[in-house]
């Protein structure tokens, strides 16, 4: 089997196995909503009020519903065994992984980036600003889902393995969020975002370079 | 044939700085280090903090309350350069598969993550009087609460494992990871908010007395002295405690 078949068949299981529980994808887009839903009810419901917190809301929102599904990537496989043939197969682990973090990015991306402006509209924020959101949440989940991975791997079915996730990859995550949120900020404010974006896209490319390998690394300490 | 067959036995043998990768070799060479540094701490802290009480003058604008900087500065300088020691420690590790240089970046986390909490506190301290609130979100401060968060990370990541190996080296790939995001946390955050005082506290720029920048320097000696002996105390713990059944820590220990 060649390297693109291989990482290829990774990347189509991944996105059937999404396709097909639809608790996968349900669940993280629920859990947004949710976060999201429960701003007002503690800051009050004025639009001015809302407009100002709403981006920021939003934008840690996505993050922590991406955060979710970082366990899925590896805990089930090693459960039933699919894991052991990833990491014997003669392919680049690497590889492998960056297809499944890809897969995985392309469709909770896609679903996150979705819902992202009908969540700015309960914040009263502009189209264009709701707009800009949904593409920084596009860029920023997979930037995410890199880093997590490494994470991800790391603590396969470990105890307190998903919070333990969380304290490692919330932190590293700081300047994408920050990039994320400030250039809808800047489309609020009648300003180019073009600086951010460019951040932006520099942060899901250095994590795509590096993260896959680091990854690998990692899924081999865990599993030795 | 002899030759070789030590040379299995011991794979860091023929130069002198392998021989100390040893635990075997480390242990004792670390306990007079240790005895050294603590000796140096107490010494150096004794003297700047009496410079910086005593002999410093009283600042212009902010009165008495910028002696903060003594302890302040110090321990927001070593909480970055433990780090990094950390982070490189890890990478030999990982590298050169050393169980001391594993052990080693265990000892520094805790005493790099009390050094951050220092400088954030001593920070907040200092706020209050001079910029009337304890908290302010500006980049220096957030870095050093982010860097307090990549400490307990991993912390908290080599405790998570039974296996003392597997722990080893995934929490030194964490460190790396980290040591490679922290530039870019620091230059996003300063991006994010320049509230602070900018350079009035940085050594030799010309709004500082001599004495006061004296002081500093000695108190951040005082501080790598205080660093290394700590690592060094918690690194001889370790080795105790793993290397329980060898029969040269029975001997050494005696």
């Amino acid at each position: 089997m060649s390297l693109r078949s291989a990482t290829s068949a990774v990347f189509r299981r991944e996105l059937q196995l999404f396709a097909r529980r639809k608790s996968d994808w349900a669940n993280p887009l629920m859990f947004f909503l949710i976060v999201c839903s429960l701003f007002p009810f503690a800051v009050g419901s004025e639009s001015e009020k809302l407009k100002l917190i709403g981006i920021g809301v939003i934008f840690v929102g996505a993050l922590l519903a991406a955060m979710l599904s970082l366990p899925r990537l590896f805990d089930e496989d090693a459960r039933d065994g699919s894991l052991e043939l990833m990491l014997t197969s003669p392919e680049p682990l690497a590889a492998l992984i960056l297809a499944r973090v890809a897969a995985l990015s392309l469709a909770l991306g896609v679903a996150l980036a979705a819902v992202t402006p009908v969540f700015a509209l309960f914040y009263a924020l502009p189209y264009d600003v709701a707009g800009m959101l949904a593409l920084n949440v596009l860029m920023a989940v997979p930037t995410l889902l890199l880093v997590g991975s490494i994470a991800a791997a790391l603590l396969v079915s470990a105890r307190g393995g998903a919070i333990l996730t969380a304290v490692l990859v919330l932190p590293l995550t700081i300047p994408t969020l920050i990039f994320g949120a400030s250039a809808a900020l800047k489309v609020l404010y009648g300003e180019s975002p073009a600086a951010e974006l460019a951040l932006q896209a520099a942060f899901m490319l250095l994590a795509l370079a590096l993260c896959p390998l680091a990854a690998a690394a990692a899924l081999k300490i865990s599993t030795d | 044939m002899a030759r070789t067959e030590s040379q299995s036995h011991d794979k860091f043998a023929g130069r002198w700085f392998w021989r100390y990768a040893s635990p075997a070799a480390f242990f004792p060479l670390a306990g007079k280090l240790e005895k050294l540094c603590w000796v140096i701490a107490a010494v150096l802290t004794a003297v700047g903090l009496y410079i910086g009480f005593f002999v410093a003058p009283t600042d212009a604008q902010q009165g008495e309350v910028y002696r903060v900087i003594f302890i302040h500065v110090p321990a927001a300088w070593m909480a970055m350069v433990i780090y990094l020691a950390m982070a490189f420690w890890s990478g030999t590790g990982l590298v050169l598969g050393t169980r001391l240089s594993f052990m080693m970046s265990h000892a520094l986390a805790p005493t790099g993550a009390m050094m951050a909490v220092v400088a954030l506190v001593t920070g907040s301290l200092w706020g209050r009087p001079t910029w009337g609130t304890y908290w302010v979100w500006d980049a220096r401060l957030t870095s050093t609460l982010i860097l307090f968060f990549l400490y307990v990370g991993y912390m908290a990541l080599a405790a998570s494992f039974d296996d003392k190996k597997k722990g080893d080296r995934a929490s030194a790939l964490i460190a790396l990871v980290g040591a490679i995001n922290v530039p870019i946390i620091y230059f996003s955050v300063k991006w994010w908010n320049t509230l602070h005082q900018g350079s009035s506290v940085r050594p030799g720029s010309s709004s500082m007395a001599a004495t006061m920048l004296t002081a500093m320097m000695v108190m951040t000696f005082a501080f790598w002295a205080y660093a290394i002996a700590a690592a060094l105390h918690r690194l001889r713990t370790q080795v105790i405690e793993r290397e329980r059944e060898a029969s040269w820590l029975k001997e050494a220990i005696k």
